[in-house]
C-alpha cells in the first residue's frame, strides 16, 4: 500500500488515519480509507464498527478529532454536508430523505432548482433527469407521488438525486437492507454501471454475497479500528467474514438431522384479507408444523407472508378457514391467549417489536408484566425486571450503552433485534414464529441467531421461519414452503431442491398442484 | 449510576421549565415597562409598582399610609392561590394523564362542564333534611367525576373504534357539553330565584334552600320561611371541608378540594409508573402496534384512559362547584370554561409529569393571583399575567431544546461506565 501520509491523486478521495470519538467511545480509530477513480470500494463491518461514523466524517455530519481528508490529493475540509456536495459527494442513505406526497421530479431537484425568473423550470430538470436515467438503467415514474413507489423506484430516486446534482464520489449506506432479491439485483447492475461510467461508489454493507458480487475492493473494520483492504478477486467470505468478525466464523448452519414430532401447528385452509385491495392476501393456505422441525416459508416479498404471519399471530382478523395450536383452536383467540403457546420474532422490529421510547427492562417484559414474576398486586416488581434483563443481555450479548436502562431508541440496530430474539426465545413456548429473524445483522450475530433456533428446534420446539433470504431458507430450514400471490405454491426438502427451482416457484412460474405450469 | 442518572435527567426537566419560566416572568416584566412608559395613563413611578406585583403579588400586603407597597405572607392571597390551584391540577391531570396514552385531551372544559353539571344536580337535589350532607357531598362528587369520565369516553370510543382523531371529537364534545349543560339547567329547577338579583345563576352549594307548601302551593325560600308555611325538605347546605386550611389562610376561599387534588396527583403518579396498568397505557400511547403485538389490549386502553382524564376534569369541576361560595353561571353558555384549557399549559409545564402537575398548577395561579393584585393596586391591566402565561406555555414547549442545549454543554466530561458500550 502506498505511503498515506503523502497526497495521491491516484485515488479520488483519501481518508487518512481518522478519529472519532463520542464521549469516550472510541468510533474510528487511525482509520484510512482510499477510493480509487471508477471503483466499487466495500466497507465492510459488524454493526457498531465504526462504518456509519466513518462515512458521516465523510459527509461534513461528523467533524472528525484527528486525520485528515483528501480529495484528487488535495487536503479539503468537509464541516457539512453542503460542504459535501460542493466536493460532488453524494449519498443514499439507508432511511431515504424524500418527501412522500412530492412528485419523483420534485424530489429530484429539491434543493438544486433551476427557475427562470423565480419560477420552476422543470422542463430543463425533466429532460436531464430523463437523459440520466437512460444512461444509467434507473427507471423512474417521474411524475409519479413517492407515497405512491416502491422501495425500489425510492431508491433510484436518491441515486437520480446524486447524479442530478453532479456527484462523482456516490456513498450507498447498506442500499439492500430494505429491498427485494429482485430490485437488489437491479440495483447491483445499477453499481456497476455507475462504476463504468467513472463514478466512484462507497458501499456500506455486511452482506457477503453483495460484496463479493459488486465490489473490486474491500475495507474492513472491526470495533473501530481499521483491519485491512483486500483486492475482492482475491478474497472469499470465509477470509472477509473472519476479518469482520476477528475469529473463524461458521458461514454454514451446523444442523443435525430433524426429528419431527406431534403437529403443534395446524392450519386449514387458512384466509386473510388484504388492507389494501379487495381479494384475500392469504387465500386458502393449509400446512402443519411439527415440534422438533423448521419450516420454512420462502417467498419474494409481499407475497402474502406478512399477511399470514399477522393472521397466524392474532394482530389482524382472518377471514376463512382454522388455526389450531396445541390442540386448540386459536381462530378466534386473542393475541395475548395465542401468546401462551407461541411467541413470535416480529418482521418489524421498530412497529412491533419494541417500543422505541421505552427502557430496554420496559421492552422485555412487553407481554409477561402481568405474570406474577414480575408483578405483585399489580405493582411492577422493578428489582425483578431488572434482574431478568440483565440476565438476558448476559446471555444473548445485547450491548447497549446504559444497560436495562437504555432507551430502545438508542440501540444500534443489530442489538434490538437481539433483544427482541432474547425476548422472544425466553418465553419459552411451543411454537416459534420468527420473521426475517436476521435482518441488519451482521455474519457473527447471524451464527447467533441461526444456532439458537437450531437449539430450539433440537429442544422440540415447532418453528414457522419466514425468510427472504434465499440462503437462510436453503441452510436453516428442514421443510420448505414457498408462497405466491397469497398462496402456497410448493413443498420442498432443501436438501433435494435448488436454488434455482426455488425461484421459479417464487415467481410465479410453475407451481405444484397442477394449477400454473409443469408439476415439481 | 443508574439511580444519578435519572436524578440529572429529573433535573434537567426541571431546570428546562424553569428557564422557560424566567424567560417568561422577563417577557412579562418588558410588557410592563413598556405599557407603562408608553400609557399617559400609568405613571413612571408605578413601573416598579408592576413589576414587583407580576412577581410576587401574591405575598402583597396592600399599601401603607404613604402609598407604597407592602409585602409579606398574606394568608387570604395564599389560600386563594392554592383555591384556584385546585381545578388547574385536576385538569392539568387530565391532559397529562391521556397524552401519557398517547392522545391529546383538549376535551377538558366539556368534561369540565359534565362534572359540575352533574354535582350540582345531585348536590341541590337531594334533600339534606333526610341524607346527611356529607353523603350527598360524596354522591355529587362521584357523580362528577362518572359524568367527566363518561364525557371523557366519547372521545376515546370513536377513537378506538372507528379512528376518529380525538382532538376533533373532543372539540365536538366540548360544545356538546357546553350546549346540553345550558339546557339541562335551563329547564331545572336549580336557578337561583331565592336571591332574585341573580338571574343566570345556579345556587351555591352550601346555601340553605327550603321547599316549604303554603296554601296548596309549593315554593323555595332561603332559612327564612314565609308566615305559616310547612316546611316540606331543606336542600342545599353541602360543601367541601375545610380541613383547617381555612384557619392556616384566614380569609381565603381554600378548602380540602386541593388537598384531594394532590392526592389525585400523586395517586396518577404512583399508577402511570408502578403497576402495570400505567405500564400498558404508556406502552399504547407511546406505539400501538407493538402494544397489540404483545396482546396488550389496545382499544380498551385508548378508551381507559380517555375515561380516567375525563374523571380528573370531572373531578376539577365538581370541586368547583362543591365548594359551596362559587356560583355557577349558566345561561346561553357562550365560551367554554378556560379552566380546561388552561390545564393543557399546565400539563406541558410539568412535561406530563403528574407530580409536576401539582407545581405547574400552583404556579398558574400564583400568576392568576398576582394577575389580579397587578389589577386592583395599579393601573396596569390582569391580561399582562395572560401574556406571561403565553410566553411561558410558549417557551414550555420549547423545553426539550433547552434541555438538549443544556445536555451538549454538561455532557463533555463522560463516566467510563458508558464507554464500554458499544464495542
Amino acid at each position: 500500500m502506498d505511503d498515506p501520509s503523502q497526497g495521491n491523486s491516484d485515488y479520488v478521495i483519501e481518508m487518512n488515519h481518522i478519529r472519532k470519538e463520542f464521549a469516550g467511545i472510541v468510533a474510528n480509530d487511525d482509520i484510512t480509507l482510499q477510493l480509487r477513480r471508477g471503483e466499487i470500494h466495500a466497507l465492510l463491518g459488524e454493526n457498531g464498527a465504526g462504518k456509519s461514523t466513518l462515512m458521516s466524517v465523510l459527509f461534513g455530519l461528523y467533524k472528525p478529532d484527528g486525520g485528515e481528508i483528501r480529495k484528487n490529493g488535495q487536503v479539503v475540509k468537509i464541516n457539512s454536508p453542503n460542504d459535501a456536495t460542493a466536493l460532488h459527494i453524494g449519498m443514499v442513505h439507508q432511511h431515504f430523505k424524500l418527501i412522500e406526497v412530492f412528485t419523483v421530479l420534485d424530489n429530484i431537484i429539491l434543493g438544486a432548482e433551476d427557475t427562470k425568473f423565480g419560477f420552476l423550470s422543470r422542463k430543463e430538470a425533466r429532460a436531464r433527469i430523463t437523459e440520466l436515467s437512460e444512461k444509467y438503467g434507473l427507471r423512474v415514474d417521474l411524475d409519479a407521488k413517492i407515497e405512491d413507489t416502491t422501495v425500489g423506484m425510492q431508491q433510484r430516486v436518491e441515486i437520480l438525486k446524486m447524479l442530478y446534482r453532479d456527484n462523482e464520489i456516490l456513498i450507498f449506506d447498506e442500499p439492500t437492507a430494505v429491498l427485494t432479491p429482485s430490485e437488489i439485483d437491479e440495483l447491483m447492475k445499477i453499481m456497476k454501471n455507475l462504476a463504468a461510467e467513472g463514478k466512484s461508489l462507497l458501499f456500506i454493507s455486511h452482506k457477503l454475497n453483495e460484496i463479493m458480487e459488486v465490489s473490486d475492493r474491500v475495507t474492513v473494520l472491526r470495533k473501530g479500528k481499521y483491519v485491512g483492504t483486500v483486492n475482492t478477486k482475491d478474497t472469499n467470505k470465509q477470509e472477509l467474514s473472519n476479518m469482520m468478525v476477528g475469529r473463524p466464523v461458521q458461514l454454514v448452519v451446523e444442523k443435525g438431522e430433524a426429528v419431527p414430532g406431534d403437529v403443534i401447528l395446524d392450519v386449514s385452509h387458512f384466509s386473510v384479507p388484504s388492507r389494501i385491495h379487495s381479494r384475500n392476501a392469504v387465500s386458502d393456505v393449509s400446512f402443519q408444523v411439527r415440534e422438533g422441525e423448521i419450516l420454512c416459508i420462502a417467498g419474494i416479498d409481499g407475497n402474502g407472508q406478512t399477511d399470514l404471519v399477522y393472521g397466524l399471530t392474532g394482530i389482524e382478523k382472518s377471514n376463512g378457514g382454522t388455526v389450531s395450536l396445541c390442540g386448540r383452536d386459536i381462530t378466534r383467540l386473542s393475541v395475548k391467549k395465542r401468546g401462551e403457546d407461541m411467541s413470535h420474532i416480529p418482521e418489524d422490529r421498530h412497529k412491533h417489536g419494541l417500543i422505541l421510547d421505552f427502557t430496554l427492562e420496559q421492552n422485555m417484559v412487553l407481554q409477561r408484566f402481568l405474570e406474577a414474576e414480575f408483578q405483585n398486586r399489580q405493582f411492577i416488581r422493578f428489582n425483578a425486571v431488572r434482574e431478568y434483563t440483565q440476565e438476558l443481555i448476559e446471555r444473548f450479548d445485547v450491548r447497549s450503552a446504559l444497560g436495562p436502562l437504555t432507551r430502545a431508541r438508542s440501540m444500534s440496530g443489530g442489538n434490538q433485534q437481539k433483544a427482541v430474539i432474547a425476548r422472544e426465545l425466553d418465553r419459552n413456548k411451543k411454537l416459534i414464529v420468527a420473521v426475517q429473524p436476521t435482518r441488519g445483522l451482521d455474519v457473527g450475530a447471524i451464527e447467533f441467531v441461526h444456532s439458537e433456533l437450531v437449539k430450539e428446534r433440537d429442544a422440540g420446539k415447532a418453528i414457522l421461519l419466514v425468510s427472504l433470504e434465499l440462503d437462510e431458507v436453503m441452510s436453516l430450514s428442514d421443510r420448505i414452503l414457498v408462497m405466491y400471490e397469497g398462496e402456497i405454491v410448493g413443498e420442498f426438502d432443501p436438501k433435494k431442491v435448488t436454488v434455482q427451482e426455488l425461484g421459479l416457484y417464487m415467481t410465479g412460474a410453475r407451481r405444484q398442484d397442477g394449477k400454473g405450469g409443469a408439476t415439481a | 449510576m443508574k439511580e444519578s442518572f435519572f436524578q440529572r435527567k429529573g433535573v434537567k426537566t426541571f431546570l428546562a421549565s424553569l428557564i422557560s419560566i424566567m424567560i417568561g416572568m422577563v417577557a412579562g416584566i418588558i410588557v410592563i415597562i413598556v405599557v407603562g412608559l408608553t400609557n399617559s395613563t400609568i405613571a413612571d413611578s408605578t413601573i416598579w409598582d408592576g413589576i414587583r406585583l407580576v412577581v410576587m403579588g401574591v405575598f402583597s400586603k396592600g399599601r401603607d399610609a404613604v402609598g407604597n407597597l407592602t409585602f409579606g405572607f398574606n394568608p387570604a392571597f395564599f389560600g386563594n392561590m392554592l383555591f384556584r390551584a385546585m381545578p388547574l391540577i385536576l385538569t392539568g391531570l387530565s391532559v397529562a394523564v391521556a397524552y401519557k396514552t398517547g392522545l391529546f385531551n383538549i376535551g377538558a372544559p366539556g368534561q369540565y362542564l359534565a362534572g359540575i353539571c352533574a354535582t350540582l344536580f345531585v348536590a341541590l337535589s337531594i334533600p339534606t333534611s333526610s341524607v346527611a350532607p356529607w353523603i350527598v357531598w360524596t354522591l355529587a362528587f362521584l357523580a362528577g367525576m362518572l359524568a367527566g369520565a363518561l364525557w371523557g369516553c366519547i372521545p376515546g370510543l370513536l377513537k378506538s373504534l372507528l379512528n376518529i382523531n380525538e382532538v376533533i371529537a373532543c372539540i365536538m364534545t366540548n360544545w356538546l357539553a357546553a350546549c346540553l349543560v345550558t339546557w339541562a339547567f335551563d329547564v331545572s329547577s336549580l336557578k337561583n330565584v331565592i336571591e332574585g338579583t341573580k338571574t343566570g345563576y345556579i345556587y351555591k352549594t352550601a346555601m340553605i334552600i327550603n321547599d316549604y307548601e303554603l296554601g296548596g302551593v309549593v315554593g323555595v325560600a332561603g332559612p327564612e320561611l314565609p308566615e305559616g308555611a310547612t316546611l316540606l325538605a331543606t336542600r342545599g347546605n353541602v360543601a367541601t371541608a375545610k380541613m383547617g386550611l381555612d384557619r392556616l389562610f384566614a380569609g381565603s376561599q381554600v378548602n380540602g378540594g386541593i388537598l384531594i387534588a394532590i392526592v389525585f396527583a400523586i395517586l396518577l403518579y404512583v399508577i402511570m409508573e408502578k403497576t402495570t396498568l400505567g405500564y400498558q397505557l404508556k406502552a399504547c400511547g407511546s406505539n400501538r402496534h407493538a402494544a397489540k403485538y404483545a396482546g396488550i389490549h389496545d382499544k380498551r386502553n385508548i378508551v381507559l384512559s380517555m375515561g380516567i382524564a375525563g374523571a380528573m376534569a370531572g373531578a376539577a369541576g365538581s370541586l368547583y362547584g362543591l365548594s359551596g361560595n362559587t356560583e355557577f353561571f349558566w345561561a346561553t353558555y357562550q365560551s367554554l370554561p378556560a379552566v380546561g384549557f388552561t390545564g393543557i399549559a399546565v400539563s406541558l409545564l410539568a412535561v406530563n409529569n403528574p407530580i409536576g402537575v401539582i407545581f405547574s398548577g400552583v404556579f398558574m395561579s400564583f400568576l392568576n393571583v398576582n394577575g389580579l393584585q397587578l389589577t386592583n393596586q395599579t393601573a396596569y391591566n390582569e391580561n399582562i399575567t395572560d401574556v406571561i402565561i403565553s410566553v411561558i406555555v410558549y417557551l414550555s414547549a420549547f423545553s426539550m431544546l433547552i434541555r438538549s442545549l443544556m445536555e451538549k454543554k454538561k455532557e463533555k466530561p463522560k463516566t467510563a461506565s458508558s464507554g464500554e458500550v458499544k464495542a
